[in-house]
Order: C-alpha cells, then structure tokens, then sequence
C-alpha cells in the first residue's frame, strides 16, 4: 500500500509555535498581517500564520477567498501583477521578503512554484530541466542535475529513453510532473503548489499525491486546493480562508488554522465545519 | 447544501431511534414474561428480535455506502461513528432481552422469592429508564444528559449486587440452587444492558467533544475521571 493511506501525523500548531515539545518545528515563514489589494480590491485582509519546514500546508477555501492570492505573496509573483499592492509582513527565515535590496528573482529561486496547468516550454523534455540551471549559471554537471530532477520528480524511469523529445509529446500527469522537476531543478527550499493536480486524472493525481509525499522530506511545501479530500490526505497543516463580506467589501480572511486531523475531524470555527462538511452556500 | 446527504443521516437516525424503541419494547416483553412467567410472551420476545435486527444490518448496510460516496467529515463523520456504535449497543441489548426471556421459561416450578422478582422490576425500570435518557441524550445531544447515565447505572450495578446476595441466600436445595443460578444470569443480563447505555452516553459525548472517553474505568473505578 502506498503513504496516501497512512493520515498526517498529528502536529500540534500550538506546540510547533512555541518551537517547543516533541516536535521541533522551524518555521519557514511567518506572516504577519497581510492584507493584498489589487486597485481598490481587497484580495486577501490581515493574515497572520507560520509556515513549517518539511511539512505540507494546505490552503483550502471557496472560490475566491484569496487561497491563490496568498501563495503568490510568498514568492512575490504578485510582483508581476500591475497594481497589486501587499502589506503587512512576510518573513522568510526571519528576513523581510519584501524589503529593498531583495532580488525576485533570487527570491523564486528560493520558492519555487507550480501552477494548475502544466506549462511546459515547447522544447525538449531535457531543456525544460535544464533551463532554469543553465540561466542560473548552474552549469556544472547539468546532466546529473537534470537527471536528479527528473527522479526526484518520479518521472526519469517514464522519459530517461526520450529526453531529446518534445515536452509537450507528454501526458497531463507526466507534464505536470516535468513542472515540478523543473522547480526543484534549481533546488529550491519551498515548492508552493497552486491546485497542481486539479487538471489531472485520478492516477496522476494519486502519482503528484505520493511524490509530494517524497518530497516534502526535502523540502517545505505549500499546496493550494479546491479538492478538500486532497488536502486531507497530503497536508499536516490546514488553513482555512474564508470570503468575509461586509457590505460591498469582500476580502478573503484566514478563518482557521490547524493541524489537519483537527480540521478535519474536529474544526474549532463553525465557518471551517460548514466548509468542511459541505453545508455552505 | 448536501441536501441528500442530510436525509441519509437522518434516516440512519430515525432508524436507530426506532430501534431503540424496539428494545425498550423487548426489555418490558421479557420483564413481563419473567414476573407473570409468561411462557407465550417470552416466545414473542425471542421472535421480536428480528425486528431488532432488521434496524441493525439495515443501519450496518447503510453505513459504508455512505462512507464511501459521501466521505463525512467533522461533525458528520463523529455522527456516522457514533451511530455505528450506537447500533452495535442497541443490538446487544436486545440480544439480552432474549437472553432474559429464555431464561424465563426455564425456571423449575417453584415459588419466587418475593424480594427477587421485585428487584429485577427495579432494576428493569432502571435499565428502561436508561435507555431512554441515552436515546433522547443521543438525539438531544445533551451532554449533561449522556453524562447523568454513570449515576443511574451504579443503581442498577447496586440491585445487581443485591439479587446475587439473595440468591445467595436461598439455600442448598438443588431445585432452589438451579433456579437461583438462571437468576443471576438474568440479573445479569440487567446489568449489562445498563452499561450499553452507559456505552451510547460516551458515544453521544464523542458526538459532541470529538474526544473519545470512558465515563467509569473498570479496572481504575473513580468514577468520572476528567
């Protein structure tokens, strides 16, 4: 039987704070009051939470709550977005992501992403792995790096006989996977993953399911999911956005934050139950 | 909404209810058969627990069906737990009435000593009124209510006690002897089915805290423990 069977373990968030008990927990990032606006929309208002190293957070919510939103701030690819305006505070290993002087780019080299679709560049399934090194000046021993991607992404058995072959002769699932090798081909520490196996079949998503699983041995991952089911069974952590409307304003708010099991067995905020339990809208 | 998904819940409910109902209507059959020694009536009880049992396997039925298309979480999962359990409970409280009800007519003819028939009536109204506080606690979901079950059953674990010291006391005839040991079957039995509903109580407080505890610990008897 594979992992996806076996529940999160139970992490105390309480606990992983303080830094303190059985489970030392360091957090990666910790956010304080963050509130994103794009023109005089308010995407996401006042969130404040930690992300912690070597485990799966996933962010769950209803459409529009800000889920995406969120995930983008923590590898400034709101950056990109005309108008997007972020305030508050996003440390990364107690450094402000946000402040002068930071390079972006060094940024999402550091945190990686992957997005719904896979979006592999037309070329080979090698330059695909490759381009990120190489543009990075990582050239020494591309080979094996690339190599080392692609089985740490769990794909190198299904294309190491095709690598000169075109990316996009390959399937959802394998093209999906190719994303992540390219992400994790410039070792990153985090990969945030937005609703990275919503396009996919079963079997793929259960194959994207278990390799985070291998993953997050190395690295911190963030998952951003419509599919509560998913987030039940990958993530240790589960927070909770909700679209709080007041008035005309909507803003996405972060209701709840928790260990997964909690959120799910036992939610402490009755908006999480009514999610959760499907007794919304 | 899960419009669908809320009528499958609470027709496993309804159906529990109902099947709670079955037993308290078992529980006086088999009473009412040991008191009038009603050989006919024990016979109905016997047959009665089909009934029982239909609300049993259709609830057993149920259950993984809606396990795997609805996959409850939260609230809806500890509800579709504990009605599992619940049923499980129930279930083997009637198989006690039956047990009872057997043991009604095997009695040799002899005159029953006053004392012991009106202590299983105590302790038979004991026991129904039990059932019914974990029924209506379980459908309440009142807390206070589930917990208020450990207090009736130490009286029913005490008329226990007392039937098997008169039993005791019956003497070394071995007509007496025969009749005094299906009596402490009986009362038995009794005992038993007030820990069920001690059992459906802990259920409805998991229901209700998402934690799981034993009100009494058997082999640590302080009563309560937090």
């Amino acid at each position: 039987m594979t992992a996806v069977f076996t529940m999160a373990p139970v992490i105390d968030v309480a606990q992983a704070r303080r830094g303190a008990g059985p489970v030392q927990r360091e957090a990666v990032f910790d956010i304080q009051g963050l509130t994103v606006s794009y023109g005089r929309l308010t995407a996401v208002s006042d969130v404040g939470l930690e992300i912690y190293r070597n485990l799966i957070t996933a962010v769950i919510g209803p459409s529009g709550c800000g889920k995406s939103t969120f995930i983008r701030c923590l590898n400034r690819m709101n950056d990109l977005v005309p108008g997007a305006r972020v305030e508050g505070q996003i440390l990364y290993h107690g450094g402000d992501l946000y402040a002068s002087g930071i390079d972006p780019v060094e940024v999402r080299r550091r945190i990686g992403m992957v997005f719904q679709k896979a979006n592999p560049f037309p070329k080979s399934i090698y330059d695909n792995v490759a381009w990120g090194p190489r543009v990075l000046g990582m050239k020494k021993d591309l080979d094996e790096r690339v190599e080392r991607a692609l089985r740490d992404a769990a794909l190198w058995e299904e294309v190491k006989d095709r690598l000169k072959k075109n990316a996009l002769s390959l399937s959802g699932g394998q093209q999906q996977r190719l994303c992540i090798a390219r992400a994790i081909a410039v070792e990153p520490e985090v990969l945030l993953l937005d609703e990275p196996a919503s396009a996919l079949d079963p079997i793929a998503t259960s194959a994207i399911e278990e390799l985070m699983h291998e993953l997050k041995r190395d690295y911190t991952l963030v998952i951003v999911t419509h599919n509560m089911q998913q987030a039940a069974r990958v993530a240790d952590l589960t927070a909770f956005f909700s679209l709080e409307v007041d008035g005309a304003r909507r803003s996405g708010v972060l209701v709840e934050y928790d260990a997964t099991e909690k959120i799910f067995t036992n939610p402490t905020d009755k908006r999480t139950e009514d999610y959760v339990t499907g007794r919304f809208g | 909404m899960r419009t669908s998904f809320q009528e499958e819940l609470d027709v496993l409910e309804s159906t529990l209810q109902e099947e709670g109902a079955l037993v308290l209507r078992a529980l006086r059959g088999a009473l009412n058969a040991l008191e009038q020694r009603d050989h006919e009536l024990a016979d109905e009880v016997i047959a009665f627990d089909d009934d029982v049992d239909r609300r049993y396997l259709e609830i057993e039925d149920r259950i993984p069906s809606l396990l795997a298309r609805q996959t409850p979480v939260a609230t809806d999962l500890r509800l579709v737990l504990a009605i599992l359990h619940v049923n499980l409970h129930l279930e083997r409280m009637a198989d006690y009435c039956v047990t009872i009800a057997k043991l009604s007519k095997l009695v040799p003819e002899i005159d029953p000593p006053v004392r012991l028939i009106e202590g299983f009536e105590e302790m038979g109204s004991r026991c129904e009124e039990m059932i019914r506080v974990a029924l209506d606690s379980f459908r309440d979901r009142n807390l206070d209510g589930a917990e208020s079950l450990v207090d009736l059953d130490e009286l029913v674990d005490r008329a226990n006690r007392r039937a098997v010291q008169h039993v005791l006391e019956l003497g070394a005839d071995p007509d007496m002897r025969e009749y005094g040991l299906r009596m402490v079957v009986i009362s038995r039995a009794l005992e038993r089915i007030g820990d069920h509903a001690v059992d459906i109580g802990e259920q409805t407080a998991y229901l209700l805290t998402a934690e799981f505890r034993e009100f009494t610990d058997a082999s640590h008897p302080t009563p309560r423990e937090a």
